[in-house]
């Protein structure tokens, strides 16, 4: 985190030099727990339509298509490794890469990874949805496809907002003359909600293919 | 910050506490789990462990009090450089413009919802990427 501090250059003269929390990144950390809030909201319509009509669920769910569902879940949350190493790129002020050595790779390099990891699961849960609406089973047919769909389609969307996010971050690394602690911050930041969206996922999978 | 940290810690305890008092008393009442309040204020301990967590991370990493935490502070020792703020930008309002248009859109006519996106799609670029073209740039 010390790269994302705003301390000032001169140290002062009564308190002690210290690294000020940096107001992008606690925003984001605050904002991130609204969604917590939202995503609350979800799981408690999903919960409330399993507790009132679990014969829905015990013949619904036969659809799902788990090891797909489980592919994507680890693709998913590789990609928030590859961000984190983002990240830790991000921190050292490294934008492009050195080499070809993945330890020689800039924030950009890893980013287009997370992004096209994080493009492969979108496709996957696309390919998901397909496969059920030719099962008849969509958003409209009954409460089963309502809630299936509400949360993984918000939770859905939530991962193309962080995949546009991404480029408009690598496109920031592109344009700025130096990468600098602004840039390490979007990056920061940007991957904090995409942790937070991983996150959400594996409760989401937990809940809707193995709790079922 | 110690003490923001330390509120949240107990809030976190205390709703922790609430949502299992919920779940066993709605039990015991309805004859069902009530889910909306359960997942709910569960998850409102999660939140604030969530934020206490991280704010936590933050104090440590600090390496002592904030200026505005410590009674023998001065006033300009709470003056460094807080962050990057434009002076000013219209993106914001073009944005949020935008965005009122696709909602009005949605609620009133879906013809009028492309003319939002349009704007949206000019607007957010043109937000994020600010201060990387002409006079800002760096």
């Amino acid at each position: 985190m010390e790269d994302v501090t705003s301390s000032s250059l001169s140290r002062p003269t009564g308190a002690p030099l210290i690294n000020r929390p940096n107001v992008v990144a606690v925003g984001t950390i605050v904002w991130l727990g609204s969604e917590v809030m939202f995503f609350a909201g979800l799981f408690a319509i999903y919960f409330t339509l399993r507790g009132t009509s679990p014969e829905l669920w015990a013949g619904e769910t036969s659809v799902l298509n788990v090891p797909l569902a489980a592919t994507i879940t680890v693709i998913l949350v590789l990609s928030s490794v590859t961000a984190q190493f983002g990240v830790f790129a991000a921190e050292r002020h490294q934008a492009r890469r050195t080499g070809w050595k993945p330890s020689q790779w800039g924030m950009i390099e890893w980013f287009w990874l997370s992004y096209i990891l994080g493009a492969i699961f979108v496709v996957g849960q696309s390919y998901e949805y397909a496969i059920l609406v030719s099962e008849h089973v969509s958003l409209s047919s009954n409460a089963y496809g309502s809630a299936f769909y509400i949360t993984t389609g918000f939770h859905g969307l939530h991962v193309i907002g962080g995949l546009i996010a991404m480029l408009f971050t690598i496109g920031r690394a592109y344009a700025a003359k130096n990468f600098g602690r602004k840039e390490a911050t979007t990056t920061i930041v940007v991957s904090y909600y995409w942790h937070f969206v991983d996150v959400v996922w594996i409760g989401l999978f937990l809940i809707i293919y193995f709790l079922r | 910050m110690k003490s923001n940290v330390v509120i949240y810690w107990t809030l976190a305890v205390f709703f922790l506490f609430v949502a299992t008092m919920y779940t066993v008393w709605a039990y015991l009442y309805y004859g069902y789990v009530e889910w909306v309040g359960v997942v709910a204020v569960y998850l409102l301990a999660v939140l604030f462990a969530f934020l206490a967590f991280y704010l936590g991370k933050v104090y440590k990493a600090q390496g002592g009090e904030l200026p505005e935490d410590r009674y023998d502070a001065n006033i300009d020792d709470g003056d460094p450089e807080m962050g990057h703020f434009a002076p000013w930008s219209w993106w914001p309002i073009a944005l949020a413009g935008g965005a009122a248009i696709v909602l009005l859109g949605i609620a009133v006519g879906a013809w009028i919802v492309p003319i939002g996106v349009a704007i949206v799609l000019v607007a957010l670029p043109g937000w994020v990427y600010e201060h990387y073209r002409g006079n800002f740039v760096h």
